[in-house]
This record gives structure tokens, sequence and C-alpha cells, in this order.
């Protein structure tokens, strides 16, 4: 019997010349991505990990085994329902982005196992597969108890198949990212950009957060899933390497370009998890720390390690990341019946602890809060109430990244009007807008909320927007997790 | 006919889509953006409507000021440099 090592580098490397076709008929460049390049380049594509099939099983298998394991002793009911309320909510938030995204994640890592321009390439992206596939059954198998005590949890398998405002920012994200793309792009964005670094927040940041706030069952799932990503991730970089040798404009602009798409959907995803709906003796830093800590520092040793530069956009990043999410979560808290998780206001100890560590432009964010809680205090507590705090017109959507004009600061929106070929759109922002005109015919045809109401596709009416596009029901949509009833107010 | 609008107020922490009819005055459109933001935003005192960088006339008509769909309008606090204020 050979040995491992006598076996399994010929497993993996196992190309050959084709006979009775073209390498550009198996590979085409549509599907295979850019810049298409013969075998002969991609012959000594490697990563670190070189697993066999087998080790792969029985490793997944142990895996597995640990987190049923932990959902047995911490993961019944009442350890959830003896979470603060807020966590739960984040939880809510992160039981319905992630799973359904994961998938998409199995479709790219599949088109790598078949267009992937080298052998260890394809095998390691069909353990990718395999890896998603995993983390899309894990947290709906965990949530699934959850539904039958609040239906919000049943938004962990719904929440991408309605045309809800923040499933339409997602689908538009994750098809462009995984569902859609190339085996290039894929990789370069998934691996190099998405799992090397933003994930980090998910799944290292925001699990020492749920162990703080004692959530040890969601704790040991993402720090579960991590292990998977950390191996795959492996993929994207010596394809970047090897798009950067022949092509360094678009390995640039595919890292420009992914970096600010990311940036947007997880300043939501996390940074309203960590800063608003993780409670202040719990938090170990906020979001704008870990951002710095987990995904610039690393996103500057990806950016040395290939020879490329910040993006153009870095100091526009920057101020972002003093105040996006927070414009956001204000927003959001006023048309929180348009979401399928409940909201809790910040408390004087949390404005001060955010004005400690935002203090940039905390005052104009404070101010809004200061008007909402007047709203609250003028109407006064209860289920009643809650229509009275909430905002009545449609709120308006970015052309590209789907997410709310919410971008620049209270004094100054940074939204902007592009008049092309006939037709009007609005970024958010300068970056959304540049990389709109870099592939106007990828994203042009695609409407925003606004545009489907405007066009009569989606109810004009806010309720029926609510019951029939956003399919929520009043038990389901958000409200204020106290009904305003806030000693404090 | 009517006019869909991207509306901003400043302090506001996001853009609205305000609904008017062009023949409409600037000034009920920018009362309609108050109604829209009071949630977020204390709108009383005087104010300006800005659109395409230059202030507006509040008693003029949409029409007039050619405002056209799916354009943005800002409501700002008057800060003294134009005599094209109002207060509600």
């Amino acid at each position: 019997m050979l040995n491992r090592e006598d076996w399994l580098p010929l497993a993996r490397k196992l190309d050959w010349e084709f006979s009775y076709t073209t390498e550009q008929e198996v590979f085409p460049q549509v599907i295979s991505g850019h810049p298409w390049l013969p075998h002969s380049s991609w012959q000594d594509w490697e990563e670190a990990f070189k697993t066999s099939y087998r080790e792969y099983v029985q490793n997944q298998h142990e895996k597995d085994m640990a987190v049923y394991a932990v959902r047995d002793a911490v993961g019944r009911l009442e350890n959830v329902q003896s979470l603060a309320t807020p966590w739960i909510n984040g939880l809510k938030i992160h039981a319905a982005a992630l799973p359904l995204a994961e998938f998409t994640g199995t479709i790219g890592n599949l088109r790598g196992a078949r267009f992937g321009r080298d052998s260890a390439w394809r095998a390691m992206a069909c353990f990718g597969a395999l890896d998603e596939f995993r983390h899309t059954q894990i947290p709906l198998l965990l949530m699934h108890e959850l539904v039958r005590w609040n239906p919000q949890f049943d938004w962990a398998h719904k929440f991408y198949h309605t045309n809800n405002w923040f499933a339409i920012a997602a689908r538009h994200f994750f098809d462009e990212l995984t569902l859609g793309q190339n085996a290039i792009e894929f990789h370069i964005a998934t691996n190099v950009i998405l799992e090397t670094g933003f994930t980090n927040l998910q799944f290292v940041g925001l699990a020492s957060l749920a162990h703080e706030a004692g959530d040890y069952l969601f704790e040991k799932m993402v720090t579960s899933i991590q292990t998977d990503e950390a191996r795959h991730a492996q993929i994207g970089h010596p394809v970047l390497a090897l798009v950067m040798k022949h092509d360094p404009e678009y390995a640039q602009y595919l890292v420009d370009k992914w970096f600010w798409r990311n940036w947007h959907l997880f300043s939501i995803l996390t940074g309203v998890s960590m800063d608003y709906l993780t409670a202040a003796d719990q938090r170990s830093g906020s979001f704008k720390e870990f951002m710095e800590e987990w995904i610039v520092d690393q996103f500057f040793r990806t950016l040395d390690e290939f020879g490329l530069k910040k993006p153009w956009y870095w100091d526009i990043f920057l101020d972002e990341l003093e105040i996006y999410h927070h414009m956001i979560y204000a927003s959001a808290y006023t048309y929180r019946s348009t979401l399928w998780f409940d909201f809790v206001m910040p408390s004087p100890n949390d404005r001060k602890w955010l004005r400690q560590k935002y203090p940039k432009y905390w005052d104009d964010i404070d101010a809004v809060w200061e008007r909402i809680g007047e709203r609250w205090k003028a109407v006064g507590p209860g289920a009643d109430e809650e229509s009275s705090v909430l905002g009545t017109a449609l709120p308006t959507f970015c052309d590209l990244c789907q997410l709310p004009l919410s971008a620049g600061t209270p004094r100054n929106n940074t939204a902007n009007v592009l008049a092309l070929e006939g037709k009007d759109y609005i970024f958010c922002s300068q970056p959304c807008r540049w990389i709109f005109l870099r592939e106007p015919e990828r994203y042009a045809n695609h409407k925003d909320l606004v545009k489907r109401v405007l066009t009569g596709e989606a109810p004009a009416d806010f309720t029926a927007l609510l019951t029939d596009y956003f399919r929520l029901t009043p038990d389901t949509w958000g409200k204020d997790v106290y009904a305003g009833d806030y000693d404090w107010l | 006919m009517p006019l869909p609008l991207y509306g901003f107020m400043e302090g506001d922490t996001i853009g609205l889509l305000i609904v008017a009819d062009e023949q409409e005055s600037v000034r009920s459109l920018a009362d309609k953006l108050r109604d829209a933001a009071s949630l977020r935003v204390d709108g009383s005192g005087s104010m300006e409507v800005v659109y395409r960088g230059i202030v507006i006339d509040p008693d003029s008509t949409l029409a007039q000021a050619e405002f056209k769909p799916l354009q943005r309008f800002d409501l700002r606090g008057n800060h003294g440099l134009s005599e094209s204020r109002y207060s509600r």
C-alpha cells in the first residue's frame, strides 16, 4: 500500500492535455475568469493544507461531533431564553444572513471545483463546497429548534426568499460574489477579501462577544465554521498572485471593489450587533476597534504581500468607520417594522460609551437618538404606541449596494445621482458609484426597492409592502424590545 | 405630474422618497420632507431648499424650479447666507 506522501501529490496534481477539444473550450474565460492563461501558467498553483478526502471527512466528523456536544450541553431552548434580549435579536440577524449565504458559497466553490485552472485548486474548491454546505446546515439545524418559541427565527431559512430590503441588498451582494461569478473573481473576492478578512469579524470578533454574552452555542458554531474558512480561504492567495503577475490593474480593481462591497454589508451585519445589540458590560471592544485589529491590519498585510496599493477611497472608508453603521442603526430603528428582528434604543450609558469610541461624529448621531427619545416620551411607552415612533416615508436605497442612502454624515449625506444612457441612478457614496461605472452592464438593470415601487412591481402602500413584499407579519416585524419602556426615558 | 424625489434633511441619517406634484410649491415639498424626517430631526427654524447646488425660492413651483424625477434635493438649516429661507 502506498504511503500518503506517495499517492497524494499525484492525486492532487492530476492534469492532462486535451486531445479532442481545446483548453479554451474546457475552461472558457467567461466562467474560468480573466486573465485567461494556459495551464502551464497555473501548474505551480499550490496551497499549504494538502488535505486528502479521507482526512477531510474525518476532521469534519470530529468538528460536527464537537458542535453537537455543545448543543446538547448548552443549546437547549432555556439556554437561549436566558440570554439578554438584545443579544438574541443580534442572533436573529446572523441566523438569517448566514446559512443561505453560505449555500451560495457552495455553488461558487463548485464553480472553482470545475473551472479552476489547476487540479489542486479544483480539489481544494471541492472541499470548500462541502464546507459551505456544512455552514448552511449547522445554523439551520441549530436555529430550527428556536422557531417554535419565536417565529422571527423562521427567517433563518426565509430571509433570502423574501424581497425584504435587506434581503435584496444581501442577494445583490451574494449573487455577484458567488452565484454568478467566474472562478478567478470568486476565489479572490471570497477567499482573500471576505474569508481572510471580513468573516473574522463574525467568526473571531463576534465569537468572543458571544462568549462574554454567555451564548456558548453561537460561539462554538462560528468558531467551528472558522476552522473550515481558514483552510479553504487559502485557495484565493495563489490565484491573486498569478492575476497580479499578469494583470495588476485588474487585481487591484478586484481587491478595491470587493473590500468596499464587503465593508458595507458587514458594517451592518456585525457593527450593529457589536455596538448596539451586545450589552455594554459584555463588549470587549467597539466594532471600529475590531475592524482596525482584524480587518485593516490583515488587509494591509494582504496588500503588502501582493504589492497592491491602498484603495483610492481609503480616506472615505476611514471616515465611514466612524459613523456608517451608526447612521444605519438610527435609521433602521425608525423603520424597524421593515425588518425581522427587534431593536433597542441605546441607553445614556451606551451613548456615553459610543461617544468615547466614536468621538468624531457622535454628537450628530446623539441628536437623532435624543429626538427619538422625545417622541417616545411624548406618546408614552407601550406596544400600541410603536407606530407613533416609526418613519412613514419610504426610505431610499443605493443603486449599487442596495443599502439605505445613509452614507456620509447627518450634515453631509454623500448620496449622488448619475445620469447614464437615459436613466438616473443614485449611489450612497463615491466608491459605490465608481464600482457601478466600472461595470454598468452588470448592474444597470437591477432595480432597487424605490424603483420597484415606482414601477408597480412592489406595493406603494407601506403595510402592503411589509406583508406582501417583505413577507413580514405583525408577529414577526421588528419592534422596540421594550416598547419604549426605558427607565431613563 | 407626480415627481418622485430623493429628499435629504440636514441632520438626518437617511434619504427619503418624497413624491410631489410639479405644480406644488417648493415650500410644500420642504414641508413634506420636514414632516417625514421629524421623528429623527428637529426641523423647526429657518431652512432652505437646495437643488443642484442652488438655493431655490420657496414660493416657486417645482416645475418653475425645473425639478426632475429621481433627483436629489436638500433641506438645510439657513446659516444666513441666502435670501430664500423660510420658516414654517
